[in-house]
């Protein structure tokens, strides 16, 4: 995309990509210039000074983290000079941070830790300053030791980026504090509890609550995942140890403004180990729940499916993996042979409205939401929500079109509120008005639109931005694409991590619809994953594959545990239509849900085999074009996002510490 | 809300030059930039200011030591070049220039040229030229004069004395004596003088 120059850092010359940050440059050289303040891919603030630099022309150092490289720079990272202010910022550093490394849970990754051992400080040679401030351990999930703070003001910064604005400083100079508004517990300041500062804080200042004597990072294994608990799919990277989560970061790359996960994903791993889990299979024996052996269970099962054929009703969520899926499909269709497959998807968005083109949103310079309500406040979509927050802070435009009043629209530079479909149609009309378009087809769709002044702002916009991007809700998709036809891309944004994979890998109802099936009627109600149905369908038999024991689990008939998403490995497709690896954590006795097709297909005297790699990447085929198609609302497919979102992660929420959130009153 | 508008260095530094002893001017100076405005943006300056202060203080209190000079040295020189803006590098070039003085490395010696320094200097009364009037005694705020005044039918009398612990270094006394009684010494005179008697 951009050019490539020459620099010549420490002697040595390199290529690296124009106007990128010289520590971003250095870095890709292999060469690691100190640095504590900065956060790659925000802009650097300098406060620290270990940056600093001598570079060929300039007077004296100048520091890294806002300079750009040019072509034929050359720069040298250690000279005598550098590496003395170095030392010396270190040094005072140390002077006010406590020395207790040998019990401080950051040990191994503290970049203070790093630097002062880089530098030989056994301890400051300044004066020892102690401030005796006291840590905020009120709520389960963050821990604010400012003891340890080294006033980097990283945690400031991602706050202020993502338009949390819970943590300021208080006071300047030595002696501040990074803290909320008038010093409260963050549960009383509107603290999402993201742990984005977790993420960011180079010290023991911000980190989990309850990761005291919980190992350390060097006992940490480190898996590259993704979570599957909400339609932002954010990749994760997940720490276990003998066996255990311990803890869940962001894992998208460090630049990326993808850099989130809301506290979903970074705290509701606790669900695993607790005591809602499903442990064995369970089958309705005179009225009662009883445990019996998964052979007995499976062959009850075969023998059900065996009688009930066409007259079996499958229902699955969004959030399966993509080679379960397509198991459960072949399963359904070529074993049991009923037409009667659905998933959560269809409540929300189906084949046409979800089947966007694969599209990228770090590079998109003008965001148009279109009908969707995305929120890190009540976590729907949490992370879409702060995407868009963290773009609109770097410069990117954005435009909010929704039927009323969303949190987000506070920040757009064009609001839209109103008729939704209207409003497309408008903006379309001003772009074909302006030329940048000249499909018939298009021209005679929007005749009648009228073409208001903030209309024509909005088309200023996309005519002014590079890459514009069009997040919009499902109903909405088939009118936002007609606006990606003449600029930039749309992307149909679904609830559930899966929901798009689910549908390509064939789930999608032939038969009865997951609304009929949940009237009930059928002989056989085979319900795979935690489908947040509460009550139980009127059917002879339920049956419930699933990790936890919801309402739901409880009137089944047989209950069929299987593995957690941080417990079984395969492909996703999240909602940018990126294929994205879902990798196995930690391990289990329970078998995934494909494992359980298999068996019972076995029983039933037929066999399925394990989807292939390639045959996933064969059916993972997204429309690279669109069409142009009617400016409609698409009926049916309104839900509360916020609630379904809630409702899918029920089981997650009360059998974590999530559930202190009720509890606490901080989520509504 | 009305705005105070923000002390500039330049006029710190004027401000500070009104004091003879440069460890005071030091100490003035820091003190003032701390309060006033150093912006905390970037950690040379708002961690090497306090340290300095610290310092000072030490220099001031009389328990200054070479290290002391030394860690002023090395903070104002990296100051110089590494902080972000030109209040933390004038700050350190004003301080250099003082720290350059003779008179600044005679703190670590128990010596303040100037008499200024609180630590280094000891208020005294010559008893020999002490009317015991009491005029200093009422003029100390922190009463640290010791004495009766003197009344013609008493007999015995209670000597002026100033106690050491009590006394700010304040110099009020010294402008009420009437006879020249109270004088500034340095500690090492003072106790030199002490040990003697």
């Amino acid at each position: 995309m951009s050019n490539n120059v020459n620099i010549t850092i420490n002697g040595k010359t390199f290529q690296v990509p124009e106007g990128m940050n010289l520590i971003e440059a250095a870095e890709l050289c292999g060469i690691h210039i100190p640095n504590l303040c900065y956060i790659k891919g925000m802009r650097g603030i300098g406060a620290c000074r270990l940056c600093l630099v001598e570079i060929e022309g300039q007077k004296g150092p100048v520091i890294a983290c806002t300079t750009k490289v040019k072509d034929g720079m050359v720069v040298k990272t250690e000279t005598d000079e550098i590496r003395d202010i170095r030392k010396f910022v270190i040094d005072l550093i140390v002077s006010m941070h406590p020395l207790d490394c040998m019990t401080c849970t950051k040990a191994g990754v503290c970049r203070l830790q790093d630097y002062a051992y880089g530098f030989e400080i056994k301890e400051s040679s300044f004066t020892r300053k102690r401030f005796g401030f006291s840590p905020d351990e009120a709520n389960p999930f963050i821990k604010r030791d400012p003891d340890y703070c080294i006033l980097c003001g990283r945690c400031v910064r991602i706050c202020k980026a993502q338009d949390t604005n819970v943590l300021e400083f208080m006071g300047r100079g030595v002696g501040a504090k990074v803290t909320t508004a008038a010093d409260r517990p963050l549960q009383e300041s509107g603290c999402t509890f993201c742990g984005s500062c977790i993420d960011v804080c180079p010290v023991n200042a911000i980190l989990e609550a309850d990761r005291w004597r919980k190992g350390r990072e060097w006992d940490y294994e480190r898996v590259n995942s993704t979570c599957l608990l909400c339609g932002g799919a954010c990749d994760i990277v997940v720490s276990t140890m003998d066996g255990r989560v311990m803890k869940i970061n962001a894992g998208a790359p460090e630049a990326s403004h993808e850099r989130y996960i809301c506290a979903y994903g970074r705290f509701g791993y606790d669900a695993i180990e607790s005591h809602g889990r499903i442990r064995t299979p369970m089958l309705r024996i005179d009225g009662e729940l009883r445990e019996v052996s998964w052979e007995e269970a499976l062959r009850h099962v075969a023998e059900l499916l065996k009688k009930a054929g066409k007259d079996t009703g499958f229902i699955t969520t969004g959030s399966i993996l993509n080679e379960d899926a397509l198991m459960f499909k072949n399963f359904a269709s070529k074993v049991v042979k009923t037409k009667n497959i659905d998933s959560t998807v269809s409540l929300y968005g189906d084949r046409d409205t979800l089947l966007s083109p694969v599209a990228q949103i770090d590079e998109a310079d003008l965001i148009i939401t279109a009908g969707i309500n995305p929120s890190q406040w009540t976590r729907a979509l949490a992370s879409i929500d702060a995407i868009i927050r963290k773009k609109v802070k770097g410069g990117a435009k954005l435009i909010v079109i929704s039927s009323e009043d969303i949190p987000l629209s506070g920040i757009a530079h064009v609001k839209l509120t109103g008729n939704e479909v209207g409003f497309l149609k408008a903006i379309t009309k001003a772009l074909i008005d302006k030329g940048l378009s000249k499909d018939k087809a298009l021209t005679k769709l929007t005749e009648d639109a009228q073409v208001t002044e903030a209309i024509l702002k909005a088309s200023e916009l996309i005519e002014a931005s590079k890459a514009p991007l069009i997040l919009s809700s499902p109903s909405l998709y088939g009118a936002a694409a007609n606006l990606s036809l003449i600029k930039g891309k749309a992307v149909s944004v679904s609830l559930e991590a899966n929901a798009k994979g689910v549908i390509l890998m064939g789930l999608v109802p032939s038969g009865l619809s997951i609304k009929d099936m949940a009237k009930g009627g059928l002989r056989v109600l085979y319900v795979v994953g935690d489908v947040p149905i509460n009550m139980r369908p009127n059917v002879e038999t339920l049956i419930y594959q699933g990790t936890y024991m919801t309402d739901l689990a409880r009137s089944a008939d047989v209950v069929l545990p299987v593995a957690s998403y941080l417990e079984t490995s395969g492909t996703i497709v999240d909602y940018l239509g990126r294929l994205k690896k879902v990798t196995k954590a930690i391990d289990t006795d329970m078998p995934s849900h494909r494992d359980v097709f298999r068996h019972i297909a076995k029983l039933m005297k037929a066999e399925l085999k394990l989807p292939k790699e390639a045959e996933i990447k064969r059916l993972v085929k997204l429309p690279s074009k669109n069409k142009p198609s009617a400016f409609e609302k698409k009926e049916g497919m309104d839900i509360d996002a916020r609630r379904f979102i809630e409702s899918i992660n029920a089981p997650i929420i009360n059998n974590s510490r999530l559930l202190w959130l009720k509890e606490a009153g901080v989520m509504v | 809300m009305t705005e105070v508008k923000e002390k500039k260095v330049e006029d710190i530094k004027k401000e500070a030059e009104s004091l003879k002893c440069p460890v005071q001017r030091s100490l003035y100076y820091i003190k003032e930039f701390l309060a006033g405005p150093m912006c905390g943006r970037c950690f040379p300056c708002e961690m090497g200011t306090y340290e300095a202060k610290i310092r000072l203080e030490n220099l001031v209190e009389g328990n200054g030591t070479d290290e002391d000079i030394e860690a002023l040295r090395r903070i104002m020189k990296y100051m110089l070049t590494a902080s972000m803006c030109m209040k933390g590098k004038n700050t350190a070039r004003f301080v250099l220039e003082w720290l350059g003085l003779e008179e600044f490395n005679a703190h670590t010696k128990g010596e303040c040229p100037q008499m200024e320094c609180r630590g280094l200097i000891r208020y005294r009364i010559i008893p020999e030229l002490c009317i015991m009037c009491g005029e200093c005694k009422k003029v100390c705020r922190f009463n640290a004069i010791l004495g009766e005044e003197r009344k013609p039918f008493q007999s015995g009398f209670l000597p002026f004395e100033i106690r050491q612990r009590r006394c700010t270094s304040c110099g009020e006394c010294i402008k009420v004596c009437p006879t020249k009684a109270i004088i500034l010494e340095s500690k090492a005179v003072f106790e030199a003088m002490m040990v003697k008697r």
